[in-house]
């Protein structure tokens, strides 16, 4: 029998106060796995969004909000700017894309790196119903739109083809292989989209060419996204070098967005770090607490084991055994608890986030576990090692 | 060979002074069965606390084989414990999550020493509990506890054994058969102390040391 054993069947002995004594360790190790998990969810909406939210860039008709005064009167405000921009202008605005990630990456392949997919807004009334079509080159689009995916039918394939957002759908009752009268025009669902939680769900999306004749916008675009592979690419270069060279737009990072939304998410993860710390610290005097009862109650063991030759290291290594165990179960279980508990109040924070698994923090709480149950156990053992054998059993 | 020279024990200061030991001095010569008797409170088991060193003397010395241990640190104690001196308790003091067997074992586990293993087993039988070895301390009567402990304090193979009253928790027939145990076990050529406030086991010893007050107050050898 070696050492190890001897504190195995002590534990099953005492297995509910083992399990007490692991419970301070679990709330501690449970909240901070629950809060970095939350956190991490946060970070990750973020970022897949970013990954999701396909464009890079986006180039909107340059609009500016000229304020008319005549002397002191004010006159209102005049929107100066067209409201499109013309489709001459991706070519152009294809070649400054290219080149700068050509440049950027050092790559020496001739041919369309970016994506760049334009698009026509349009207000109509289909069956009396209000909804905005776009028009969209369907294979650019779909680059764009990675989450995409079809409920029913089919993508774009002909020009005179509508694919439908799953809301708009509904709304207008409209199944694959249904007509759908545009202005004039007709054009069939060649598919219905599953619903993305974003405004596609209430958009039709036709091929440019047939809503640019549909409602006489020929050669015009509302916007276009652009969208690069790579995140290395240079988008504020790229943003730059089309906000100077071409007239009438305006390039927006997409990152710039972004990257606001995530220092808002850093700062409430940094508060929420901070309460996780808190309780980790009252935890921690919880695990204190308890291993020193879990000592002071083994005060008369301690001193049987001494009295049949048992050295104070080897009384030390008993407890830090102990401790580790402890510090295993509280872990697993902490970790197990924290992540239920980020499932359940991780929607509640950050609306609609998934929360995913995060496997890296299990380690992490093991050990953290660990470290915490045995430096919680090493005083107490240490004075409790240092008792005389008489006045251990004098206590009892 | 051990011996205790003007051993004195004081607890506690000024209004809560107790002397539980005054001036106390005995030999245990090889193979001796010494009986320490006395009235409650006379010192008797300050006395073999001091003399197995589970407690430090305020004064005097304790000398082991030629060696002063009365000064010693918990970790050269360790090395008595470990084959030199044994004890047995009136309370058995067994770890309840073992097995008899388990903690027969233990102290060669402290000691590391896994040779002993085997004879561990052959002590169980010398006090004959083999067919309890795998019997929790909880599943044992008193009797029946007391000889685990006692092979426990066996298993070293130590040359003095303290006993502090190992007989108060038991009835009187329990009782003897212990002492008929620890009487074969002098007969081996182990010296043995034991503490006792019963005159009845007088008989079984070599010699008679009475306390009182924490003065020795009487010394008697019979054969």
């Amino acid at each position: 029998m070696k050492l190890y054993e001897i504190v195995v069947k002590d534990i099953m002995r005492r297995k509910r106060r083992v399990l007490y004594a692991a419970l301070g360790v679990v709330i501690g190790t449970m909240t901070v796995v629950g809060i970095l998990t939350i956190a991490s969810a946060g970070e990750t909406k973020i970022y897949r969004q970013l990954e999701q939210y396909g464009p890079n860039l986006t180039v909107i008709p340059a609009i500016n909000n000229l304020d008319m005064k005549l002397g002191n009167l004010s006159m209102g405000t005049l929107t100066v700017g067209d409201n499109y921009i013309p489709q001459e202008q991706l070519l152009k605005i294809r070649q400054i894309a290219d080149s700068s990630i050509r440049q950027a990456l050092n790559i020496t392949d001739e041919g369309d790196i970016a994506t760049i997919a334009p698009k026509l807004y349009e207000n109509t009334k289909i069956n009396g119903v209000s909804l905005v079509v776009v028009g969209v080159d369907p294979q650019q689009e779909r680059i764009v739109k990675t989450w995409w995916e079809l409920a029913k039918g089919d993508y774009l394939n002909e020009p005179d083809q509508a694919l439908v957002g799953a809301i708009a759908a509904d709304l207008l009752k409209l199944n694959v292989g249904d007509t759908i009268a545009l202005n004039g025009s007709s054009t069939k669902v060649s598919g219905i989209l599953k619903e993305t939680g974003s405004a596609d769900d209430y958009q039709i999306f036709i091929p440019l060419a047939t809503v640019q004749s549909a409602f006489n916008k020929a050669g015009m675009i509302s916007s276009l996204d652009i969208r690069a592979l790579c995140n290395a690419c240079p988008v504020e270069m790229i943003a730059d070098s089309i906000n100077k060279n071409i007239p009438g737009v305006r390039a927006i990072a997409v990152k710039q967005i972004a990257k606001s939304e995530m220092g808002l998410v850093e700062k409430m993860n940094n508060l929420m770090l901070a309460l996780a710390g808190i309780t980790l610290a009252v935890g921690l005097f919880g695990v204190i607490n308890t291993m020193m009862a879990s000592v002071h109650e083994r005060i008369k063991d301690i001193g049987i084991m001494r009295a049949v030759g048992a050295s104070r290291k080897q009384i030390i290594r008993i407890f830090i055994y102990e401790a580790v165990f402890i510090g295993i179960v509280g872990g697993l279980i902490g970790y197990l608890f924290g992540t239920a508990l980020a499932y359940i109040i991780g929607p509640l924070i950050f609306e609609g986030t998934t929360i995913y698994v995060v496997p890296q923090y299990f380690p992490l709480a093991l050990i953290m576990s660990i470290v915490v149950a045995v430096a919680a156990t090493i005083y107490p053992a240490i004075q409790a090692s240092e008792i005389r054998v008489a006045d251990s059993f004098r206590s009892v | 060979m051990l011996k205790v020279s003007n051993a004195t024990k004081i607890y506690g200061e000024g209004p809560t002074r107790v002397v539980a030991l005054d001036n106390v001095s005995l030999t245990v010569e090889d193979g001796n069965f010494i009986v320490i008797m006395g009235p409650s409170g006379s010192g008797k088991s300050t006395l073999l606390n001091i003399i197995g060193g589970l407690d430090y003397l305020t004064s005097g010395e304790v000398i082991l084989d030629g060696k002063r241990i009365d000064g010693y640190d918990e970790n050269a104690l360790v090395g008595i414990r470990r084959g030199k001196i044994a004890y047995v308790f009136q309370q058995y003091h067994l770890l309840p999550s073992l097995t008899a067997l388990e903690n027969v074992l233990l102290p060669l586990i402290f000691a590391g020493d896994v040779n002993s293993e085997k004879g561990a087993v052959d002590i169980l039988k010398g006090v004959g509990l083999e067919k309890r070895a795998d019997h929790k301390p909880s599943q044992l009567s008193g009797g029946e506890q007391q000889r685990v402990a006692i092979a426990r304090a066996l298993v070293n193979s130590p040359g003095l054994i303290l006993a502090d009253e190992p007989t108060g928790n038991m009835d009187h027939k329990t009782g003897y058969e212990i002492l008929e145990l620890f009487k074969r076990l002098n007969e081996g050529g182990r010296s043995i102390v034991m503490v006792t406030h019963s005159p009845d086991i007088a008989g079984y010893a070599k010699e008679i040391i009475t306390l009182q007050d924490g003065q020795i107050t009487g010394r008697t050898k019979q054969v």
